[in-house]
């Protein structure tokens, strides 16, 4: 029984639901103030990404008459309670060890294509021609990256197999246990291909310049969120919010997981969390402009594909 | 001194032989007189005379004198005939005389009566002083001069044949004047004088032959082969009837015609109780006498039409009586007249109808039968002149003191002669000519039996006389005799060329008559094999091949008889136009296609088998292949017959009496597929015959009987009831099968489990999805045609589907396997009858036909080396089996059921089932009836032990080889299928592609054959039937309300269909690998088995294909459900609630799995300790097996959890909704015209996947058929 609370404390409050809510808000706030800062703009408060979900929870929802309005409703619940099931299963060194029951690196990959899906069936579902058009693009784009990203996860999980003695690792605990044992993968030149990888698919999986082109406001108007408004916006807006947490503590589970025990290891991790996306979201958004679908599909066919294959032949050669 | 006479008296036989050849050619030369074509023949039959005295021995003296006194009278009788021939012609030109003889019947029948009489034959026996000549030739050794004798009568022949033709058969031109009749005058008492001469003589020779012994000086007959004997009454009875017939028919056509059945069932009980002959004298007796009731029965309505039919019954009672004869006779002299009187008899028969073409073709058949038996009568008189008898008795107890030399020219003698008659390539010219030409009341025996003749006779000299072992050790060739080599090679070159040219033709009884010669080449080619089982098996099919070759043209008859036409064209949708008749041909069919449940299946299994079992894996290959092509062919006819619409007249169903006798044929058929035991045992007595001749192993012959388990019995007892009550009553139709399918479902856990659970599972998979989508069924055919066939055939389909899964060996799975996927299938998915469903659907049977064909070899190869088809058996014996046989067997297997699971869809066309197939069908045969593949595989992996058994061919990394290669090609096949499924364009060709995709993962699974792959494997095939199934349910709700093929013609059906899309939603999600659904806890699993086995490639290729999946399938839900309805979607509605209710049993199953999985691993894992193999640990309610299970239950919870909470947060404002329009951004675009095109959907993956796959971009609806 208190097994299933605890899960259940995981998913809804910490480090799932609640927590990985209020970081992924407060790294948001953070990257639109850094954005506007390296933009030589003044910026929102830190706090504007909490102000706008308390604005639209406030708000009417409005339903294009040309929508499926079941799925168009009540999609974004699902997106949303995904990722807070996939923050719970983010191990935080020294903090939280997530439950064997909450399953493995192949779950999290598929947990994670969950928000995609959603803003898919979201766009599509809206009735609208800028959502088909997002939908289409958010397809295009995962097509390209899954991949590349996917080899980059089995060249970790791989590297930590062997060195444990077995064919792979699976597991996220095990995959951190390993780096604290032999030193984080960051540091490790063999995987830093890997860690391209990683890195491109990051911008991509969050939807930030340069590959925010399902989104587009300038040219699709947010696509598939388009005809969201009210609350319903404001649940993509917290799926987004925990997704980021989920995505930038997978990168640092998979490349530099160490960190203290207890509150300074919480801290450790919300700055590392805070540190990668400034650094692997907020300085490339603002540095770059926005490729087309076709030039960001051949980009992952190319080289975060390349990358991801030499991380594997490396892994493999070297095992 | 002695030297001299033995000198003059040769010179003296050479210039008579000279003489008659020169005379006969010069009769040939100078044909266009008839008079002087015929004085100059009489004066050459002399040198028969002279070649006679010059041999100077008792035989040939004898015989000179006979031949003088015959030539006298019945020369006589010839030309004095021929006098008012000549005068009412004007003249003795031939041309002049053509036809002559219908305006003169009895100068005609006279004429004709003496030439044949000169050739020595008539309805009276005929004359044998030619063979006495030639005898006393062979008897000394002078073959030379026996060679020109029978050169010189075969010139004869033609000569004689063309003239009577000409004269007594031609019909005059319509255009000229009919000729003139001529009186006969005081003619008639000289004529009838000879006639009465001649009719003497030739019944009852005895008295000439002892007048000519005593002329020529001998004593006692002794040196006189004693040509005559007795005849029995089997045949004296038909014999003898044929002339009462023609009396009776002088007087009442009517009595005739009833006293003809009677005579030839009398003639059935006799062959039945003759029990003096041997076994295969008695089987082929009785074969020869039921197939002559049959026609007789027949002929009652179908012959009245026709004029002649005196001469007709008369002709058929003599043909019935000498083939009797030919099968019972112990004496050789006997035996050739009766062969001879068979052709000549029949003959007639061919030519009846006195066509031009019949008058050809019937030329040819007596010329090339007729001087194929002169040939055989040379080994008859060689075989005498070294054992001094003609008595088969006392034959057989000698031979084995001939000369290996001597029996290898007498074999080869009659070889030649029954080659002929059997149609053997290359001597098979007449055949395909004479058989469709003929009455089709007569087709039928000549293909049925009087081929078989010519087979019987191999069958009795080669191996009742002459016994296997003599045969081999006399002309040794491998493990073949030179003999038995040369059979099967020229039988398997028959049956290439006759498949080759049946494929080709375009009459339909020309095209039976090729598929005759094929058939008969099969069973020559299975005989040369000359093991134990090689006799029974042709026999065996001897048998069936008679009843069925007889049913289809008796059948063709009655269709040519209502419509008068002979093309296959020509038969569009009469088979459903007269649909008894129809329903027999069909039947008939279906047998000479070799499909299960109908007689010839079991024969042509019987005949592999024996090929294989001989070694000789090639002959059989050969013989399959032939078997593909006869199917493109059938199932064309059968396509014509039934699906193709009939636009001519209203036509009536054939006369009772024809449809009597089809409809007797067709209960053999399937009774004879029903029950094959009974025709084993009919079989047997004739393999053991011919082993007791020596030199043949008996071995067992497999037991063929098809052991239906009570669940596919109710299935196909419903098949049969919903046949009948949906011809008028569709939705009660649709009730029964779906109660027929609850039905099986209770006598599947009635009957509990089949020996390992596997099956028990799979069974009760097969009949509750088939239960839901016929429930489906009952919506989707609202509209629809045809109810009773339809629910027909899907129950029959599942019937095979349940058999196959109950089966308790080999040869049932097999039995079974072909049940559901040749014709049932074919069928079903052709239901539409649209001209693309015809050629689609068409294109599939053919390749399931094919690769059962492969399976059939394996299976064939695996059984002979293990000594039969039980498991157990296999699995004892499999492990000595040499490598090489094993590896072969197991790999052709391996392959028939990966091409039963589309693996490497290449041509998506052949290798899936068509997009026109009726949506239900679709779904039925994606979910379950491709799962046979993935089970099959399963089933033989266990069944052979395993990787212990399978490590023999070698491994890699810890996976048998042949399974590594089959993993391989399954995860290209996700890959390949998948990227497919995204780039489709069709409503249903996506979700086929996505299918195929599918099965790659479970038998990727499968293949890797580790506890959790096989778990996984399993899973996913249940997942996927549940998913796949709701997929294909969805699309037929949509489908029932509209043609559409193109998913751009869909649209906005979400707000119309909200039940259907959301469960298509669901099973599309779910399939695409979405957590916490059940299809991704299946493919998480297979994604395990294949990383934590070090498998790291086709891990990734399966885990890039759940993309492609999930691609396909939100495309498949734009177009169809979101956005703006187009013209074909705005009339659509919500699913009547039959096919929502069937929809929501599949998902509410999905969605139970997905929270507990254990639902299916604790079954799983029984079944994986049933089948022997490594089991997953699993319980009711926990989680995944494997490291780091995947918890389903408690997550899903937990993932309902949070949802609730932001639902929370939706409504603290107040949660009010408004509908407005769609933001345009001021734009004033039509939404519908703004639409996404499907194909411009996924543009750049798109594109970049029909580069990669060099699939051509769809355009428009016309290439996703």
């Amino acid at each position: 029984m208190s097994d299933s609370l605890s899960l259940l404390f995981a998913v809804l409050v910490f480090p799932g639901g609640l927590f990985a809510l209020v970081l992924g808000l407060a790294i948001k706030g953070v990257d639109r103030r850094v954005a506007a800062r390296l933009q030589r703009r003044v910026g929102p408060p830190l706090l504007q990404p909490f102000f706008d979900l308390i604005k639209l929870s406030r708000k009417e929802t409005m339903v294009p008459a040309q929508a499926s309005a079941f799925i168009f409703r009540w999609v974004p619940l699902v997106g949303l309670s995904a990722m807070a099931l996939a923050a719970a299963m983010i191990p935080i060194n020294g903090v939280y060890q997530p439950s064997t029951e909450l399953g493995d690196l192949l779950a999290l990959f598929y947990l994670l294509a969950v928000p995609a899906v959603v803003l898919m069936l979201a766009g599509s579902a809206s009735g609208s021609p800028f959502g088909a058009i997002g939908f289409s693009r958010e397809m295009a784009i995962m097509l390209a990256y899954e991949g590349p990203v996917l080899l980059a996860l089995l060249s970790v999980a791989i590297r930590v197999g062997v060195g444990e003695g077995h064919l792979i690792s699976l597991s996220l605990s095990d995959i951190v246990a390993y780096q604290i044992a032999h030193g984080p993968f960051l540091l490790d030149p063999w995987m830093w291909p890997a860690l391209l990888t990683f890195l491109c698919f990051f911008p991509a999986n969050l939807g930030v310049l340069p590959f925010d082109i399902p989104e587009a406001e300038t040219e699709v108007l947010e696509g598939p969120l388009l005809e969201y408004s009210g609350p319903s916006l404001g649940l993509f807006k917290m799926m987004s919010a925990v997704k980021c947490v989920v995505v930038l503590g997978l990168g640092i589970t998979l490349f530099l997981p160490g960190g203290p025990d207890g509150i300074a290891g919480l801290l450790v991790f919300a700055v590392k969390c805070t540190v990668l996306a400034v650094l692997g979201v907020t300085v490339v958004r603002t540095a770059m402009g926005r490729m087309r679908i076709d030039q960001a599909f051949y980009f992952f066919l190319k080289w975060p594909a390349a990358l991801g294959i030499a991380s594997l032949v490396i892994v493999l050669a070297r095992s | 001194m002695e030297g001299d006479v033995m000198l003059s008296s040769t010179i003296l036989a050479w210039g008579g032989v000279l003489l008659l050849l020169a005379g006969e050619v010069a009769a040939l030369a100078s044909m266009r007189n008839v008079l002087r074509a015929l004085v100059i023949s009489s004066l050459a039959e002399m040198g028969y005379v002279l070649f006679g005295f010059g041999l100077g021995s008792v035989a040939a003296d004898t015989g000179a004198v006979m031949h003088i006194a015959y030539q006298v009278v019945m020369r006589g009788l010839l030309f004095l005939a021929l006098v008012p021939l000549v005068r009412a012609a004007g003249g003795s030109r031939l041309d002049q005389m053509a036809g002559i003889g219908q305006t003169n019947r009895a100068a005609s029948l006279m004429f004709g009566f003496a030439m044949f009489s000169v050739m020595g034959l008539s309805p009276f026996k005929g004359s044998f002083s030619k063979f006495l000549v030639l005898y006393g030739a062979i008897e000394q050794g002078q073959w030379g001069l026996a060679v020109f004798g029978t050169l010189a009568s075969i010139v004869s022949l033609f000569v004689y044949v063309t003239i009577i033709q000409r004269i007594c058969f031609e019909r005059r031109p319509e255009d000229e004047p009919a000729g003139q009749s001529s009186p006969i005058g005081m003619l008639w008492l000289p004529l009838a004088i000879l006639t009465a001469a001649t009719i003497g003589m030739s019944l009852d020779p005895q008295p000439l032959e002892a007048w000519a012994q005593r002329m020529v000086g001998a004593v006692g007959g002794a040196g006189l082969p004693d040509y005559e004997s007795p005849w029995s009454m089997l045949v004296l009875v038909p014999y003898l009837g044929g002339f009462a017939l023609y009396g009776i028919g002088l007087v009442s056509g009517r009595l005739r015609d009833l006293a003809a059945i009677a005579l030839a069932a009398a003639t059935l009980v006799l062959a039945w109780q003759n029990g003096n002959s041997d076994a295969a004298s008695w089987l082929f007796a009785v074969i020869f006498a039921a197939v002559a009731l049959v026609v007789v029965l027949y002929s009652f309505a179908y012959i009245r039409a026709h004029e002649n039919a005196n001469r007709y019954y008369f002709f058929l009672f003599l043909a019935i009586g000498s083939l009797l004869g030919l099968a019972t006779e112990q004496q050789f002299g006997n035996f050739y007249v009766f062969w001879e009187l068979m052709t000549w008899t029949t003959y007639f028969l061919v030519i009846h109808e006195q066509s031009e073409k019949a008058l050809k073709a019937g030329r040819k058949y007596f010329l090339m039968c007729a001087t194929g038996a002169y040939v055989m009568h040379f080994g008859i008189l060689l075989l005498h002149a070294q054992i001094g008898s003609f008595d088969m008795v006392t034959i057989a107890a000698n031979v084995d003191h001939l000369p290996p030399g001597v029996t290898t020219a007498i074999v080869f003698l009659f070889m030649a002669g029954f080659a002929v008659k059997a149609g053997l390539f290359p001597v098979h010219g007449w055949l395909p000519d004479a058989h469709p030409v003929a009455p089709s009341s007569i087709s039928a025996p000549m293909s049925g039996i009087v081929t078989k003749a010519g087979v019987f006779g191999l069958i009795k000299v080669l191996f009742v006389l002459f016994g296997a072992g003599l045969l081999s050790k006399a002309s040794p060739a491998g493990s073949f005799s030179s003999f038995g080599l040369t059979l099967s090679g020229l039988g398997a070159v028959t049956v290439v060329y006759a498949e080759i040219k049946a494929l080709r033709e375009r009459e339909l009884k020309r095209m039976l008559a090729y598929s005759t010669l094929a058939q008969v080449g099969e069973i020559i080619a299975v005989l040369g094999l000359g093991s134990y089982l090689a006799l029974a098996g042709a026999t065996f099919h001897v048998m069936n091949h008679a009843a069925m070759k007889s049913l289809l043209f008796l059948a063709a008859g009655s269709f040519i008889f209502r419509l008068g036409r002979k093309s296959i064209d020509d038969f569009k949708g009469v088979g459903r136009a007269m649909p008894l008749t129809g329903l027999f041909f069909a039947i008939g069919a279906l047998g000479v296609m070799g499909l299960p449940p109908f007689s010839g299946f079991f024969s042509k299994f019987l005949m592999i088998y024996a090929c294989v079992e001989a070694g000789q894996w090639p002959l059989a290959a050969i013989i399959l292949t032939g078997s593909v092509i006869g199917a493109v062919y059938y199932a064309r006819v059968l396509r014509i017959l039934f699906f193709e619409r009939y636009e001519g007249a209203p036509v009536a169903e054939a006369p009772f009496s024809m449809l009597l006798a089809t409809g007797l044929l067709a209960v053999v058929v399937v009774l004879g597929g029903l029950l094959p035991g009974y025709g084993v045992d009919l079989v047997r007595p004739v393999a053991d015959l011919a082993a007791s001749r020596g030199g043949m192993l008996v071995v067992d012959i497999p037991n063929l009987q098809m052991l239906w388990p009570t669940s596919a019995i109710v299935a196909a007892l419903g098949a049969g009831l919903a046949f009948f009550v949906g011809r008028y009553h569709p939705v009660p139709a649709g009730l029964l099968s779906v109660l027929a399918m609850l039905g099986s479902v209770a006598a599947i856990l009635a009957e509990g489990a089949y020996g390992e659970t596997l099956s028990f599972w799979f069974a009760l998979l097969i009949a509750g999805v088939g239960a839901v989508n016929l429930l489906h069924s009952i919506g989707y055919m609202r509209h629809g045609h045809a109810h009773g066939r339809y629910y027909f055939l899907f129950l029959a389909m599942i019937a095979g589907l349940l058999g196959m899964a109950a089966s308790p060996d080999l040869f049932n799975f097999f039995a079974f396997w072909e049940i559901m996927s040749s014709w049932t299938l074919f069928f079903l998915i052709i239901h539409e009858e649209t001209p693309e469903a015809l050629r689609e659907g068409f294109k599939y049977f053919l390749f399931n036909f094919i690769g059962a064909s492969i399976m059939f070899l394996g299976i064939a190869m695996l059984g002979a080396r293990s000594g039969g088809f039980g498991f157990d058996q296999i699995r004892a014996a499999a492990p000595g089996m040499e490598l090489p046989w094993l590896a072969g067997s197991l790999v052709l297997i391996l392959l028939g059921l990966a091409m039963k699971a589309a693996m490497l869809p290449i041509r998506i066309d052949y290798q899936m089932h068509p997009a026109t197939a009726p949506t239900p069908v679709s779904g039925y045969i994606s979910s379950v009836l491709l799962k046979s593949g993935p089970y099959g595989v399963l089933k033989l992996f266990a069944v052979l032990g395993g990787t212990v058994l399978f490590s023999r061919l070698g491994m890699v990394m810890d996976v048998s080889l042949p399974f590594y290669v089959l993993s391989v090609v399954a995860a290209i096949t996700v890959l390949y299928a998948g990227a497919q499924a995204m780039i489709q364009t069709g409503v249903k060709r996506v979700l086929i592609y996505a299918t195929v995709c599918q099965l790659g993962y479970i038998l990727l699974g499968l293949s890797l054959g580790s506890a959790i792959g096989v778990a996984g494997g399993l899973m996913h095939l249940v997942n996927h039937m549940l998913l796949k199934d709701t997929l294909f349910l969805a699309a037929g709700c949509i489908l029932a309300q509209a043609h559409v093929v193109d998913l751009d013609d869909l649209g906005g059906l979400g707000r119309k269909m909200p039940w259907t899309m959301g469960m298509f939603l669901f099973a599309g999600l779910s399939i695409a690998g979405v957590p916490p659904l059940n299809g991704f806890t299946s493919k998480w699993m297979i994604f395990q088995a294949c990383l934590q086995s070090g498998h790291y490639l086709l891990g990734l290729a399966a885990l890039m294909g759940s993309l492609f999946t999930l691609a396909a399938i939100l495309k498949f839900a734009h177009a169809a459900f979101m956005g703006e309805t187009t013209r074909a979607s705005e009339t659509m509605t919500e699913a009547p609630a039959c096919m929502l209710v069937a929809m929501g049993v599949l998902v509410a199953s999905s969605v139970a799995i997905g929270f507990f999985p254990g639902l299916l691993l604790v079954p799983i894992a029984g079944i994986q300790q049933s089948l022997g193999l490594d089991a997953v640990v699993a319980t009711w309610s926990g989680p995944l097996p494997g490291l780091g299970g995947w918890s389903n239950g408690p997550l899903a919870l937990l993932l309902i959890a949070p949802g609730m909470v932001a639902w929370l947060y939706t409504r603290c404002g107040g949660s009010k909704v408004r509908v407005g329009n769609v933001h345009l951004c001021g734009n004033a675009f039509d939404l519908k015209e703004s639409k996404m095109n499907v194909n411009s959907l996924y543009e750049s993956p798109d594109g970049l996947i029909r580069t990669v796959l060099a699939a051509p971009a769809d355009k428009g609806s016309a290439r996703h058929v």
